[in-house]
């Protein structure tokens, strides 16, 4: 039975959702604020967005303040999660799915590159040694 | 950030960037600032790299393993359980290949060793000198007792351990008490649900590691991260309730509409549990999302709170005494009556009649 | 305990014995006052014109002359509480339903918003009438703990079923079962006190508007 058969309204999250609480706009004052940091002496630092109170309509004024920017990353890791770069270079939105698509977490980030991303030494050494089996298999194949 | 469990998880298909990502919803959940999710990653990652890994013993006493079942088989079951490979889990019936004497023995090797955590689900009978529940002829309250002295902490799994649960409901044959009924010097913590949400179970088991004490708890011994407000203050439907709109019948228009359970029996105003925010099955639905009210499976004597489908605000049976009370006053009634009537007429005959000899004195 | 226990306890066994002993009481009570009789009475019966007793009963609600204008918070603070309590327990739709889950019985109630006023006003006569019993020295004179008392548990129910409305002070299951448990104390009080009244007061005005017909006393 497919989930919409059943009669029973889901409602959308809150139905008061559509009003602003009026918490966001100092978001940005302290997003600058990290931001300076970062510049001052390379300190990253992240907001946890579900430990604030904020009503969806503050994400997505907060969504639309901080603009889109030209990088997107979707990362497939149980569930899809997406880290992308906001207009402002160095603040990410990073939002984290579960497999059902439904946002486990969310956070802005303010880095070079969110720490998810960037390619741990131990998985890379795992990388090369696959490579190097591939290219000792491409060159027994050539042997023969 | 490396060691054994990346590498066990990376046999099982979870990446380390999975595992990264669950260790920030982890802290989300627990109301950690983000920096702590990279801090249980990099912990839970360092235990299994230590030469001695925290050594777990798990305790079942008078329990159905629902508990077990909620956290081996939750939604991504390898990473709600990925806590077992971080830890050297000792003892745990339903898990251990071990059987038999080998068992006990790894029991008894895990205690003399001291300092372990001490996982205990189930309730503790001590009626008939705890015959009711015994393992290798022992009962589970002389066990208890003696993994509860060498315990660094206590985690009281499950409504059971946590209040005496279902065996400690009404008229509790068995007399069930709960953990900190019977251990009164250690810390304890209580993660009450029957079963409880897999994540709240991993989440203190993971603050734990990463930072050797337990998390902040209420008054109820409970982690405040995931109890600290009720079903009903997070629930969706709450805005039907503010509006008064209520489902009267689970199959009239108000239950299609998914209106408020609260006439139906939902005890979601005076349940404290993160059911309404995590949500179950890899956050698929929670039970009032599938049109049940919630039973208060995370409060002490949930079993015996006036009915699941009775609404919180009505009485539970008030005319029960009625009938013997109005009889019982009916009689006293009538015996005072008479008693009263004999009064008077005890007066009366007492009364002497004034004369006019006596006026005359 | 916690809130669930203790909201378990007032609806469930803590009904269960305020239900019983109010029971029991009212029965007593009545069967005992009932049961008191009457002296033989040996004068000719002074028959006056209209029905005395039932004259009585709705004569006494009036003030005598002057009197209002001696003691008007006693009046309209008097006649204030009493109706607004009326109105509050009689006519609150949740009211309604709990006697309708337990009797069969309902009949329509008042908008919220207009019980919520009544129930404010009526709060405020009963502390204006307290604070009439404590200034008036005469008044304080006559008080004993049992008045003081009285005040109290009608009082309280009141003010904890506002505040569980209201959503004030307390989470409003806490605040609820408080409610719930000053009614119990209301209920095991009532036929041991003055507020037994409730029970006896038009039957005993009857009574007297009638032996004062009988005696040749004109309503």
């Amino acid at each position: 039975m497919p989930l919409d058969a059943i009669p029973i309204l889901a409602v959308p999250q809150g139905l008061h959702s559509d009003e602003r609480s009026g918490n966001a706009p100092a978001l940005l004052r302290e997003i600058a604020e990290m931001l300076r940091r970062f510049l001052a002496n390379g300190e990253t630092s992240a907001i946890d967005l579900h430990a604030l109170p904020l009503t969806p309509a503050d994400l997505e004024w907060l969504r639309e303040q901080l603009g889109g920017g030209e990088i997107a990353i979707t990362l497939n890791a149980e569930g899809e999660s997406s880290l992308n770069e906001t207009a402002c270079p160095g603040v990410w939105w990073v939002t984290h799915r579960n497999p059902n698509g439904a946002v486990d977490s969310e956070f802005i980030e303010v880095a070079d590159v969110p720490d998810l991303v960037k390619a741990h030494h131990e998985d890379v050494v795992i990388g090369l040694d696959h490579l190097e089996l591939l290219i000792s298999d491409l060159s027994k194949q050539r042997a023969f | 950030m490396q060691g054994p469990l990346i590498e066990i998880l990376a046999r099982q298909g979870i990446t380390r960037r999975t595992f990264m990502k669950y260790c920030a919803t982890l802290a989300s959940l627990m109301a950690l600032p983000p920096s702590a999710g990279r801090a249980m990653a990099e912990a839970m990652a360092a235990a299994g790299v230590a030469t001695k890994r925290p050594s777990v013993i798990w305790l079942p006493f008078q329990e159905c393993t629902g508990c077990t079942e909620s956290i081996t088989r939750s939604h991504s079951p390898t990473l709600e359980s990925l806590i077992f490979d971080v830890v050297s889990l000792d003892y745990q019936e339903t898990l251990m290949a071990a059987a038999g004497h080998q068992a006990e023995e790894a029991l008894h090797n895990a205690m003399k060793a001291g300092g372990y955590l001490l996982i205990v689900d189930g309730s503790i009978p001590l009626g008939l000198d705890g015959a009711y529940s015994c393992i290798a002829g022992r009962s589970n309250l002389e066990l208890l007792k003696e993994a509860a002295s060498g315990a660094a902490a206590i985690v009281a799994m499950g409504s059971c351990a946590a209040f005496g649960g279902l065996p400690h409901a009404k008229p509790n044959p068995t007399g069930a008490v709960s953990v900190s009924d019977v251990v009164k010097d250690k810390p304890i913590v209580n993660i009450p649900g029957c079963p409880p949400i897999p994540v709240v179970i991993t989440g203190v088991l993971a603050h734990f590691l990463t930072f050797g004490s337990l998390p902040e708890l209420d008054k109820h011994g409970r982690p405040k991260a995931f109890y600290g407000e009720t079903i009903h203050d997070r629930c969706y439907r709450r805005p039907f309730y503010d509006q008064g709109k209520f489902a009267k019948t689970f199959d009239d228009e108000g239950a299609r509409n998914g209106w408020c359970l609260f006439e139906l029996g939902c005890k979601g105003p005076v349940t404290y549990n993160a059911c309404a925010t995590v949500k179950w099955n890899g956050g698929t639905s929670w039970p009032v999302e599938s049109g049940h009210g919630c039973l208060g499976c995370s409060e002490p004597d949930f079993w015996d709170a006036g009915g699941f489908y009775k609404a919180l605000s009505t009485p539970a049976n008030p005319l029960k005494m009625a009938s013997a009370a109005v009889a019982a006053g009916a009689v006293a009634g009538v015996a005072v009556s008479f008693a009263n009537r004999g009064k008077k007429r005890a007066a009366a005959s007492a009364h002497e009649t004034t004369t006019l000899a006596d006026l005359e004195k | 305990m916690n809130e669930l226990q203790f909201l378990t306890w007032v609806r469930g066994t803590g009904l269960n014995v305020a239900v019983g002993v109010f029971l029991l009481g009212v029965f007593w009570r009545l069967i005992e006052i009932y049961g008191l009789g009457r002296k033989k009475d040996l004068s000719a019966p002074r028959h006056v014109a209209g029905a005395s007793g039932w004259h009585t009963i709705f004569r006494r609600s009036i003030p005598a002359q002057g009197m209002l204008k001696k003691s008007p918070v006693g009046y309209i603070g008097g006649f204030a509480f009493h109706i607004g309590l009326a109105i509050v327990v009689l006519l609150f739709a949740p009211h309604i339903k709990l006697i309708q889950s337990l009797t069969g019985l309902s009949w329509p109630g008042l908008p919220s918003q207009f019980i919520d006023l009544v129930a404010v006003v009526t709060l405020a006569a009963m502390v204006v009438v307290l604070a009439d019993r404590i200034n008036k020295p005469v008044k304080r004179f006559l008080s004993t703990f049992e008045d003081w008392f009285t005040w109290a548990v009608t009082f309280l129910p009141l003010l904890t079923g506002w505040l569980s409305v209201r959503h004030l002070l307390f989470p409003y299951s806490t605040m609820l079962a408080l409610h719930i448990l000053s009614v119990e104390i209301l209920l095991i009080v009532l036929p041991f006190t003055k507020l037994f009244h409730a029970f006896t007061v038009f039957g005993s005005r009857w009574y007297n508007g009638a032996v004062n017909g009988h005696k040749g006393v004109a309503v």
